[in-house]
């Protein structure tokens, strides 16, 4: 069993070399929950010391990894230590955009799978099940769904291709920032599905509050 | 062979016996020949939990050699398959087990023919509860996605690490590897059984394989029990995640079993719980459990036998 906190920061997140900051994101949104100060899971596992040590090298592996240019320099210097085969790191396109782009793993069926992912975690907390039983949606009641998911705007705009200044709007109750109400809805609609969530229904709660 | 599955957990009041009497009377009722041992041996109740007037036969009776073999004191009860090795007479210093007497009853246990063994255990992390859990390798952890419930877990967890440690190396071996992890590490040293291992491997490295390769084998099962709408479900599965990638050893998630009330009343009632709710979301979780553990525990799928095996008559009941 290597320690934690000599693992590289790829085997820390539990990411392949050639992952996307997509698959980074999550990674890391999944391995922060066990090692929170508050964690239930690890409670007790570390001391205080033990978990400000775990808890920095993560912070440090993630922002690394979703850096493009710290990201090249952090795998060249694996390459210098024999740990990653040159031509192992992508060089050339930007992972940022791997996702999207014709990939050995197939983007559609990623997609596909994380909805999924996102429809379980839905169903199962009871925070998002209490929003969805409002009459009315808030662009707040969208963050918030969002913060419990833990997905960020980028990953959304990643997924969903709209421009994050058009997700941020529908957040922020800013109607007018989209081009149309037909646009509007159809972000909305958009950024409900990445999450997991029934589009025809947050759509319709979310604009009952402009159509009335 | 008969399938053991110890059922420990290091907190008191986390359900292990509730649990244990559960899930065996389930197992009988799916016709299998199911025996319970309450190895909780200085606070058994395992009896209360099946709804069991009290019996006159008890564990104690087989370890004081009032009886020669363990299936004398096998007590028959209410439900078909179900039997059961009683600790409600166990003499209160029963619990401090010399070691021979500890080794026969392992012994005597793994010889014994049913299909299922389920051993209910103390909790605490005492050598008798470890030996008892790591009797077979598909111990199951019982445990409340709550603190308290959690930091025992994984003191339990590392308690069967040090006495395995324990067990292989001899004491002045093990002093001098205590001396040098304490050396390297003073904030952590028999706490963290992870770090002697390490420190093992680098000084004698052919023990530390040994050890490592006998903790591998183990397949834990985790059960979440008492899980509330309002707590997280996938805690049990970053439970298993965590503890293999600090702990290197495999624990297995099986599921969560829903909290309920009614627990407590049917408890006072002395009766068995899925009896009186058949349809309540915790016997669900129960049923869904058996499954799960006998997936994991590689049970050959078959159905479970089509007459009543007829063993019943060859034990004294």
């Amino acid at each position: 069993m290597k320690r934690l906190l000599e693992q590289n920061f790829y085997e820390l997140l539990g990411v392949e070399f050639d992952a996307s900051t997509f698959e980074i994101n999550r990674a890391y949104k999944e391995i922060y929950q066990l090692y929170r100060e508050d964690s239930l899971v690890s409670y007790s596992l570390f001391s205080g010391e033990e978990r400000r040590q775990i808890l920095a090298r993560l912070d440090e592996a993630y922002s690394t990894l979703i850096d493009e240019e710290k990201r090249s320099r952090y795998d060249q210097s694996l390459v210098e230590c024999g740990i990653l085969n040159e031509g192992m790191e992508s060089q050339d396109e930007p992972r940022a955009v791997r996702l999207m782009s014709d990939s050995k793993h197939s983007t559609i069926n990623t997609i596909l799978t994380i909805r999924d992912e996102m429809k379980a975690a839905v169903s199962s907390n009871p925070v998002i099940q209490e929003i969805l039983t409002h009459d009315v949606l808030w662009g707040k009641d969208l963050k918030r769904i969002r913060d419990e998911l833990g997905v960020s705007l980028e990953t959304i705009a990643e997924m969903t291709k709209v421009r994050i200044i058009f997700l941020r709007a529908i957040e922020d109750d800013e109607f007018e920032k989209a081009p149309s109400r037909m646009f509007l809805r159809s972000f909305l609609k958009a950024y409900a599905q990445s999450l997991g969530l029934d589009a025809d229904f947050v759509a319709s709660r979310y604009l009952k509050r402009i159509d009335n | 062979m008969a399938h053991i599955w110890p059922i420990g957990g290091g907190k008191g009041g986390t359900g292990k016996s509730f649990l244990t009497g559960n899930i065996g009377i389930l197992l009988a009722r799916q016709r299998f020949k199911t025996l319970l041992i309450d190895a909780d041996l200085g606070a058994a109740n395992l009896h209360t939990i099946i709804g069991l007037p009290h019996s006159d036969i008890s564990l104690s009776d087989f370890i004081n050699k009032r009886f020669s073999t363990l299936e004398e004191v096998v007590v028959k009860t209410p439900i078909p398959n179900l039997f059961l090795v009683s600790g409600a007479r166990n003499k209160l210093d029963i619990a401090n087990l010399a070691h021979e007497q500890k080794t026969k009853m392992l012994r005597a246990i793994s010889r014994l023919n049913y299909h299922y063994i389920l051993l209910d255990l103390s909790s605490g992390t005492s050598f008798n509860t470890i030996d008892f859990f790591t009797l077979s390798d598909s111990g199951i952890f019982v445990c409340c996605p709550e603190p308290t419930s959690i930091e025992n877990f994984y003191r339990l967890i590392r308690s069967v690490y040090i006495r395995k440690i324990r067990q292989i190396l001899k004491a002045h071996q093990f002093k001098k590897l205590a001396e040098k992890a304490e050396a390297r590490n003073p904030d952590s040293v028999i706490n963290r059984p992870e770090y002697l291992l390490d420190i093992l491997k680098e000084i004698d490295p052919e023990k530390g394989r040994m050890i490592e390769k006998i903790l591998h084998a183990f397949q834990f099962k985790l059960i979440l029990n008492q899980v509330r709408k309002q707590d997280n479900p996938r805690i049990g599965i970053l439970l298993c995640r965590i503890i293999e990638k600090h702990l290197g050893l495999k624990v297995q998630f099986i599921g969560n079993v829903g909290f309920d009330e009614r627990v407590h009343d049917e408890l006072c009632k002395k009766g068995p719980f899925i009896d009186t709710y058949p349809y309540s979301q915790a016997t669900m979780d129960l049923k869904a459990l058996i499954k799960g553990i006998r997936e994991a525990t590689h049970v050959e799928s078959g159905a479970p036998p089509s007459t009543q095996p007829d063993v019943i008559d060859t034990l004294s009941g």
